[in-house]
């Protein structure tokens, strides 16, 4: 008898699986798009997945209200993966048996990526991943694409900042979350700092869910170095930076994209005070579409939104960008899911690529992203505000030989207007600086770069470029009434 | 040398911490025997009500913190009410699982509640020797803010008032008495049942304490319970469950294995190695520090 | 042994073996239908033998807890040590040295078995909830280890990738069916060898140390060899079962053998029974796939997507409630 009412009650759950009214649309004139979110909605990643969620709702909610995609409504699937990779595997299978499902936003955790890549492949789906760091998650499969920079590019870049801008700096110690985000980002940086002779003094580790991390700030303080990279999520380095300084530690501390919430500030505190960190794009530099989408962000959800919800949102903008441009409603699931890949696969060069709230995207052979910038932020007056000295773009830049940085304080005679093409009044813009601080948001610099990189210039063309770029900076002094300064520089040199 | 007194009162502080947790594992476990999981979820709730008690009502923290007591006493009660009465003459393991599946339940309404973002106790309504800021300075720049001292203290207190409630008050003479043998208790007219809700509902409170201690001292977030109440039961075990001293020193050593294990062995290693001193000692003492050889009881 | 060929057994045998067929023919129905936009809304067959083969895995793990739980009556809350250890001795020698997983698994095995005899060793004398957290403990430490020690594992979260699939003569196993009847094949055996051990001088002499250790003891059973002997056992299955994931999952990490799955895995064997093989089965089938029915959009609305562990913890709570002896009862 029990026997029976057990299997009644299998057999009753498989059939409410299965008899789920899913042509429920077919009445409806308009046609549904799915696509899935994967990311960690419990467990101890659920803060990210959180605005990982409300990222994509804000898009879902913008591109439905500006009417769809191509007058197809666009519907998330939200699927939680508690950020262990046993459950990301069981949600890939789920998601790409979903005949309706065209392509994946996720997963967040690396390890979650890398249980899903296989399945995603084997089905023949997209996976984007708007928040997997590690080196390894889009190698060897054509389906995984990722719309932020590695661990290696953020730990090579920060190590280079700290040895090349903050040159008061002579000792770092590393102090790093212990799972893949924060070891890997970790390891990039220890390999770069012995590679530029920086002195390295001390590597501790710690767990996401340990939050008393004195025992470890302890150790650091009596190495006593100048700076703390700290490898890992705001969560915590809110909380590591007010007890270093309980602890006694008084070092500039430095942080990764990881750091860069909101929620970091209102943690530290006072204690916050003057840390830098790293992030692909910051709202108040990254142009109008960025504080636009901060603000409707706050309407929505009445929080601010951090570096996760933006990519997220970038990363359903590029799905949803991907199917306006490719989706057939004739052609098969398979073909349409496909068609996504092909399209993000064709995003391979900076005017291919996709503009968004975090900058442009393009992706190389193997879907990881090419050169988004790395943006440097300081915290002011418990403000997030764009760090005085960026790297590693104008880097690029300033290694050419016949470069003259361009600053406004001289005051020469000249009334006639050169004739410089758009690309080169452009770059002179991005590269303007005053007392050596650049003023062009992130994505201008890395255009200026780009522009340099594909031009590829000689060094006595080089040269002729910047004397017409120096002529063009002396008409600008004396007839600022005369020149069309782009939006962002309206006011500001 | 100043390092290593500053490592030793780091271990101090969190010790005292895993102590007043551990007091709830180890007084619930001496009665039913029960390794109560779900005591890491109550500690969580009892950041959690403090904290909402003083942003969403306005409550100032001195009435918050008693007030968050009480209803984690009465949480703890009703826990033990619905899912662990029924349980009391079934397989002991039974409860085990019981357990488990409150914690992942309190755990998850805790997130749909409060969301997965951290929080925190907003400084201007705290009493001023909360504030990280008034501190005792140590030697070699570092301080010892008077919260981690009100921290030692309060777990100090509390045991020694404990101690005293069980060996000197008639209802400790009847914890006693279910810890020995609940059926002869039953038969020598101790309503058993009652003394198992009083003792669920001290230990809860005392949960919720260590919670707004720990919710002042770090964040408030809905997996907050899982890591400490870990080690708290591991230092419940390492003191000899089911007893209150030993949970104190129990909770002391861990926190200072740990803390010294971190600073000077491997920060990767850090509660591993607080585990490793425990399994020593549980090898070399089969019941713990202080706990009575019970022959078997699995 | 009775006959236990009844018409029932046979169905269900059949059904068993057949599943994959069974899956992969509603998938080719609910394909043909998509085309003329009816959808099903079916798991997919892919989807579903996951599923299922996870809950094999976990059938395999709970039958291996089983023996130092159930029928030995220690209560170990570290099995996930030995599933790690056979993980990652398997994951490392197939995709750092190239071994093939023939020969990876039975030194998977033997690993774990050798652990679990190591781990035995301190801890014979312990009893009850002592040896519980040290049973812990020593899980937590391997955690640990494979989390820190990059040299010996190659990425940081104990992250190993790209373990190769099983081949033989020329065809790869890397397909859900395949892993199917892999698993089912690996389950059959631990279930015939923990069967027979069961029923044989082994199991009862477990069982009389599970009873009353002095007892048994006295009545001349070497307590401490048939005590190891559960260990390396119980020890030798979750390395099994660690072999078999590391190819299914492709890439590893030190996550997947958090101390959640040592819990678990116990509840599986509370649940269905302690010391019942068919219980341990059971117990894993239900709450394997619990965690993928309470997903949202099957049984639960899209809305309400975050409670599932919360309703995963109150199933377990009404479960235990109302079947306090795991629902297949013990034999007095």
């Amino acid at each position: 008898m029990r026997n029976w009412l057990i299997t009644l009650l299998i057999v009753g759950l498989i059939s409410t699986w299965g008899c789920q009214p899913a042509s429920k649309d077919k009445q409806e004139t308009q046609k549904e798009l799915k696509v899935a979110v994967a990311a960690p909605f419990t467990g101890n990643a659920a803060a990210f997945g959180e605005m990982i969620k409300r990222g994509a709702e804000l898009k879902e909610k913008e591109i439905n209200d500006a009417g769809g995609i191509n007058g197809m409504k666009l519907t998330l699937l939200f699927e939680d993966d508690a950020g262990k990779d046993a459950e990301a595997s069981l949600v890939a299978e789920r998601i790409s048996s979903n005949l309706q499902i065209l392509a994946v936003v996720g997963h967040f955790n690396s390890s979650c990526s890398l249980a899903g890549k296989p399945i995603y492949q084997r089905a023949g789906i997209v996976e984007l991943s708007p928040g997997s760091t590690n080196v390894s998650v889009c190698e060897g499969s054509d389906w995984t694409f990722r719309n932020l920079y590695r661990d290696d590019f953020q730990g090579k870049f920060i190590a280079r900042y700290i040895d090349e801008i903050l040159t008061d700096v002579e000792s770092v110690a590393v102090f790093f979350d212990n799972d893949d985000y924060g070891r890997g980002l970790r390891n990039a940086f220890v390999e770069e700092a012995e590679k530029i002779g920086l002195n390295l003094v001390a590597s501790e580790a710690y767990d996401r869910d340990n939050t008393d991390f004195k025992a470890q700030l302890t150790s650091i303080k009596a190495k006593n170095p100048d700076a703390i990279f700290v490898s890992g999520l705001y969560s915590e380095a809110g909380l590591i930076i007010k007890q270093a300084r309980e602890t006694g530690i008084t070092a500039q501390f430095f942080g990764a994209d990881g750091v860069d919430s909101p929620d970091f500030l209102v943690i530290a505190g006072s204690s916050a005070e003057g840390s830098y960190l790293t992030t692909p794009f910051t709202f108040g530099a990254a142009g109008e579409d960025a504080l636009q989408m901060a603000t409707n962000f706050e309407a929505l959800h009445g929080v601010a939104p951090d570096t996760w919800a933006a990519l997220t949102y970038d990363a359903v903008g590029m799905i949803a960008d991907a199917l306006a441009k490719t989706y057939n409603s004739e052609a098969s699931v398979a073909e349409n899911r496909k068609a996504i890949r092909d399209h993000l696969a064709s995003l391979d060069t900076p005017e291919e690529g996709y503009k968004g709230v975090t900058g442009l995207t393009y992706f190389d052979r193997n879907g990881d992203t090419v050169n988004k910038p790395a943006y440097v932020k300081i915290v002011k007056d418990g403000q997030f505000v764009a760090a005085d000295r960026q790297l590693l773009e104008l880097q690029k830049i300033v290694e050419k030989p016949g470069f003259v940085p361009l600053e406004i304080d001289s005051t020469i005679d000249s009334v006639v207007e050169p004739t410089l093409t758009k690309d080169e009044k452009r770059f002179f813009w991005a590269t303007l600086n005053v007392e050596g601080v650049i003023l062009a948001p992130s994505s201008e610099i890395s255009w200026a770069a780009q522009f340099l990189s594909e031009h590829n210039m000689s060094d006595s063309e080089f040269e002729l470029f910047m004397l017409r770029v120096k002529k063009y900076r002396e008409f600008v002094i004396n007839h600022p009434d005369r020149v069309d300064p782009p939006e962002w520089a309206v006011g500001k040199y | 040398m100043a390092q290593f007194l500053e490592q030793i009162i780091n271990g101090l502080v969190l010790g005292g911490i895993y102590a007043l947790i551990a007091v709830g594992y180890t007084m619930v476990y001496g009665i039913i025997q029960l390794i109560n999981f779900a005591h890491g979820e109550i500690f969580m709730f009892g950041a959690y009500i403090a904290l909402m008690l003083i942003t969403v009502f306005g409550i100032p923290f001195w009435i918050a913190l008693p007030l968050s007591m009480i209803l984690c006493g009465i949480l703890g009660m009703l826990m033990d009410l619905v899912a662990y009465r029924p349980l009391r003459n079934a397989p002991r393991l039974s409860a085990l699982i019981t357990a488990i599946g409150m914690s992942l339940a309190l755990q998850n309404l805790a997130r749909m509640i409060w969301s997965a973002r951290p929080l925190q106790f907003p400084t201007e309504a705290l009493p001023a020797i909360f504030l990280s800021q008034n501190a005792i300075s140590l030697p070699g720049g570092a301080t010892l803010p008077y919260r981690d001292v009100f921290i030692i203290a309060l777990a100090l207190v509390l045991m020694i008032a404990l101690n005293r409630l069980i060996y000197l008050t008639k209802i400790g003479k009847a914890m006693r008495a279910c810890a020995q043998n609940q059926v002869a208790a039953n038969l020598m007219g101790i309503r058993t049942n009652q003394v198992i809700a009083i003792t669920f509902i001290i230990g809860s409170a005392l949960g919720a304490v260590a919670g707004v201690m720990v919710g002042l001292r770090e964040v408030v977030t809905p997996t907050m319970g899982y890591y400490k109440g870990v080690a708290a039961f591991a230092a419940a075990v390492l003191g000899g469950i089911g007893n209150i001293t030993g949970a104190m020193l129990g909770g002391i050593i861990i926190g200072i294995a740990e803390v010294i294990g971190a600073g000077y062995i491997s920060s990767g290693y850090r509660l591993a190695i607080a585990y490793i001193i425990m399994i020593a000692v549980i090898v070399i003492r089969p019941s713990g520090l202080f706990g009575k050889s019970t022959g078997h009881r699995a | 042994m009775k006959n236990k060929l009844t018409p029932k057994n046979i169905i269900f045998g059949l059904f068993v073996c057949f599943l994959p067929l069974l899956m992969y023919g509603l998938d080719a129905i609910s394909l043909y239908l998509s085309q003329y936009d009816i959808y099903l809304n079916l798991p997919s067959g892919d989807y579903m033998l996951r599923i299922i083969v996870r809950a094999y895995l976990y059938m395999l793990l709970a039958i291996g807890l089983n023996i130092v739980c159930g029928f030995t009556g220690l209560l170990d809350l570290g099995y996930v040590g030995f599933y790690l250890i056979g993980g990652y001795t398997a994951g490392l020698l197939m995709a750092r040295l190239g071994v093939t997983y023939w020969i990876a698994l039975p030194l998977a095995i033997i690993n774990g078995a050798l652990w679990g005899l190591l781990r035995g060793a301190p801890t014979l004398r312990l009893t009850g909830d002592y040896f519980a957290i040290v049973t812990f403990g020593f899980a937590e430490l391997l955690f640990r280890i494979v989390k820190n020690e990059q040299w010996l594992i190659g990425g940081p979260n104990g992250f190993v990738r790209d373990i190769p699939p099983p081949a033989l003569f020329g065809i790869v196993f890397n397909q859900n069916w395949h892993n199917y009847y892999h698993i089912l094949i690996l389950l059959t055996l631990v279930i015939f060898v923990t069967y027979r051990l069961q029923h044989s001088r082994v199991g009862r002499a477990w069982v009389a140390i599970r009873e009353d250790e002095q007892a048994a003891e006295s009545m001349g059973i070497n307590v401490s060899r048939y005590k190891a002997l559960a260990f390396a056992v119980s020890a030798a299955i979750g390395g099994l079962g660690g072999g078999f994931v590391a190819q299914f999952q492709v890439n590893i990490s030190a996550p997947f053998f958090e101390f959640w799955e040592s819990i678990l895995i116990l509840c599986m064997v509370v649940l269905g029974g302690m010391g019942s093989i068919r219980g341990a089965m059971m117990g894993a089938a239900i709450l394997g796939s619990l965690g993928e029915i309470l997903r949202p959009g099957v049984i639960i609305p899209y809305q309400f997507g975050g409670a599932r562990y919360l309703i995963f913890g109150i199933i377990l709570i009404l479960l235990m409630r109302f079947r306090p002896g795991g629902l297949v009862l013990r034999k007095a």
